[in-house]
């Protein structure tokens, strides 16, 4: 579909500098190879670290290359989910594309990703991290950027969540001329921050917890003048609309905005939006911000709402984000926790899910998930706990799981590192369950499903994702 | 009727960056699980704290929100004072440490004045912040135990002659990262700069803490031992991952 763009076309440049960038090219596939078959790592990052060190200005030529340009998902959290909801319409679309794998989100992944693009390749969508968004923006140059949320998260690495907007803002100041920022509108720390690069806004309603904030919200005063704010619906966390009785201030207002209709625990969720009913089949509000947020970019694309929300009514979930998988005449579903903000919105939605048999709590505490653990305090597990399922402490700091459960009022099964005694725990306290719920920190995650498949597949899996 | 045991959370809607409600939760479990009865109450902007507060808790906030909260703070130092004199259990951890001090001066040289509850004074350097697990022994009210948690904080603090530290660090930073102190103590007044959060990791130190608070209801006895078989072993996972 060429006339989806109204954008200058570009080819993919044949001459001297296509020669040189199918030789790094080479290199780094080969790099990348040798990497797997010496196990040393997935493979994923290590020829575009490479290929950025040979050539710096690979990258930047790479990504001009791509005739109708680049999306980047950035923010806490709904990256990946983000991301993949955006290629699923372009698949649709009979668009092609390039993407990172999930967790390649760094400078390292973006070149991977680049060095792998087939020729005739018409598009670029990647997953950001926050930190390394202000230093790929100028290199991607980016036609769309989107703006998921700023929570908490790793605050050993971040320190401070302003400083998170700040970075987003950064890189919102350094996109092209006439690139398009899609953000949150229902996150006023977000939004304020890059409100200057008049972003287009996506939202949530129809759906309420209470006006009474939870521990894992972010504490947001009035973006003007400080004071407190009167949230008129609140969705999830700090995330809602609100204003400010002192000055006068408002949320913005999005251009689309998902109205809840229905939640059906983690089957999925069914919300009206751009005039029009979608039954997206993966559930909890954070899946309608992401679909809304999606729903919104690509229509910045050319892309029609009513042509999005078909492709999203097919939505497959990615790594980890509300995946299920077989395991000994079991379903596991995988969740991935790593804030307090994701983690509620998450049990939350399992608590509420009769079908669940057990939860396993799996939590690690490596470079990539945060060596701080001290968030799962201000997560609500007392929601898991009240309803009554049986809950495994796993992870390496499956101890501190078992020590919060039982301060949430909990009498959690005895604590198990292993990943596969873990899951067995699970089994055995649900024998009459089908469906066994795992959430897991980002390495506890890896570590389940390497315990889940042999490493082959998961090498495989990742490098097809 | 009041209850045996009046928990004061300060400011539970703004300083709440780094679980401190885990530290709420582990005084408020460890004395219902003795029988006593509990009010937890959280205090924030304009909120005036019960007289009959046994213990008062203030956490950590980023930056922004510290700088929401540090008028409405300072209008409280004759509360604060007249609780501390009447030997109320004060513990700031992180933000709510440096608060207790004299004084905080910013990384651009703008000076922020303290509750001077703690003889305690903090300076922030520019971009420079201490992150890391921490191990600590601690020396509180006559007592000696270990303490492990997790240190993020970009000021340095030095302790005057009236206040003590809490800790001598073992593993980490501590209050400056030089002179191997951590936290401080002042008659009933505390501050630390470990998170985990520090109660539920550390039930020695909760205990400590309660017996403190409790001393009016437990009339000279000591608090009945707990099963912190769960605790411990959270305690020296967080110890040996430190080291």
């Amino acid at each position: 579909m060429s006339s989806f763009l109204g954008t200058e076309r570009r080819t993919l440049r044949a001459g001297a500098s296509g020669t040189r960038d199918r030789l790094v090219a080479r290199v780094a596939r080969m790099a990348g190879w040798l990497s797997r078959v010496t196990r040393m790592g997935a493979g994923a990052t290590v020829p575009g670290r490479i290929v950025h060190r040979l050539d710096p200005g690979f990258i930047r030529r790479r990504a001009a290359a791509l005739p109708d340009g680049i999306v980047v998902v950035s923010g806490t959290n709904g990256k990946t989910t983000t991301a993949s909801m955006v290629q699923s319409v372009l698949r649709s679309q009979g668009i092609s594309f390039i993407a990172n794998p999930t967790g390649s989100n760094l400078l390292g992944g973006v070149a991977n990703a680049l060095v792998e693009a087939a020729p005739g390749t018409r598009m670029g969508v990647f997953e950001v991290d926050e930190a390394a968004l202000p230093r790929l923006v100028p290199l991607l140059k980016p036609r769309l950027l989107i703006l998921t949320n700023v929570f908490r998260d790793q605050l050993d690495r971040f320190g401070e969540p302003e400083r998170v907007a700040a970075l987003l803002r950064l890189a919102c100041e350094r996109l092209p001329d006439g690139a398009t920022v899609v953000a949150n509108a229902d996150d006023i720390q977000l939004w304020s921050a890059v409100q200057a690069c008049d972003p287009i806004g996506f939202g949530v309603s129809g759906i309420s917890v209470s006006s009474d904030s939870g521990t894992e919200a972010e504490p947001v005063g009035c973006p003007s003048c400080g004071a407190e704010l009167e949230f008129t619906h609140r969705t999830l966390a700090n995330l809602g609309q609100a204003r400010c009785e002192r000055c006068g201030w408002r949320s913005a207002r999005p251009r689309h905005r998902a109205r809840v209709v229905a939640t059906a625990g983690l089957e999925g969720i069914v919300f009206e939006i751009a005039d029009e009913i979608v039954t997206l089949p993966v559930g909890g509000v954070h899946s309608a911000y992401n679909a809304a947020a999606a729903i919104t970019a690509v229509e910045v694309l050319g892309i029609p709402a009513g042509a999005a929300i078909g492709a999203l009514e097919e939505y497959q979930p990615r790594f980890g984000r509300a995946e299920e998988i077989r395991f000994e005449d079991h379903t596991l579903w995988l969740g991935l926790i790593k804030n307090p903000a994701g983690a509620t919105v998450l049990t939350q939605q399992v608590a509420a899910d009769r079908r669940v048999g057990a939860v396993v709590l799996s939590v690690n505490d490596n470079d990539a998930d945060g060596q701080d653990i001290s968030w799962i305090w201000d997560a609500d597990f007392e929601t898991l706990v009240e309803s009554g399922m049986p809950l495994v402490p796993g992870g390496r700091r499956a101890d501190d799981v078992a020590v919060r459960l039982r301060y949430a009022g909990g009498q959690p099964l005895p604590a198990q590192r292993d990943p596969l005694t873990a899951l067995r725990a699970a089994l055995d306290a649900a024998p009459d369950h089908d469906l066994i719920v795992v959430l897991a920190t980002y390495t506890a995650m890896l570590d389940i499903r390497e315990a889940l498949f042999d490493r082959s597949t998961r090498v495989q899996d990742a490098a097809t994702a | 009727m009041t209850s045996d045991l009046t928990l004061v959370h300060l400011y539970p809607d703004l300083l709440r960056t780094y679980g401190d409600r885990g530290n709420v939760l582990a005084l408020h479990r460890r004395a219902e699980w003795r029988g006593f009865t509990v009010s937890v109450v959280p205090v924030t902007r304009g909120e005036p704290i019960p007289v009959e507060a046994n213990i008062v808790l203030m956490g950590g906030g980023t930056d922004r929100v510290q700088e929401m909260i540090a008028s409405d703070l300072l209008l409280r130092r004759p509360e604060l004072e007249d609780l501390a004199a009447r030997e109320t259990v004060l513990l700031g951890v992180c933000g709510g440490y440096q608060f207790l001090g004299r004084s905080y001066v910013a990384a651009d040289g703008t000076a922020m004045e303290g509750l001077g509850l703690l003889d305690a004074t903090t300076e922030a350097p520019e971009d420079d912040r201490i992150i890391g697990r921490v191990v600590a022994e601690a020396s509180l009210w006559g007592q000696s135990f270990e303490l492990v948690g997790f240190e993020n904080h970009g000021g340095r603090t030095v302790l005057g002659p009236r206040a003590t530290p809490l800790a001598s660090v073992v593993h980490g930073s501590g209050n400056n990262g030089t002179d191997g102190q951590e936290g401080a103590v002042q008659g009933t007044v505390m501050g630390t700069y470990l998170h985990g959060p520090v109660l539920p990791a550390n039930p020695r130190f909760a205990d400590a803490v309660l017996t403190r608070a409790l001393a009016h209801a437990l009339d000279g006895a000591v608090l009945r031992p707990l099963d912190d078989s769960l605790e411990e072993a959270a305690h020296r996972t967080a110890v040996t991952l430190a080291r």
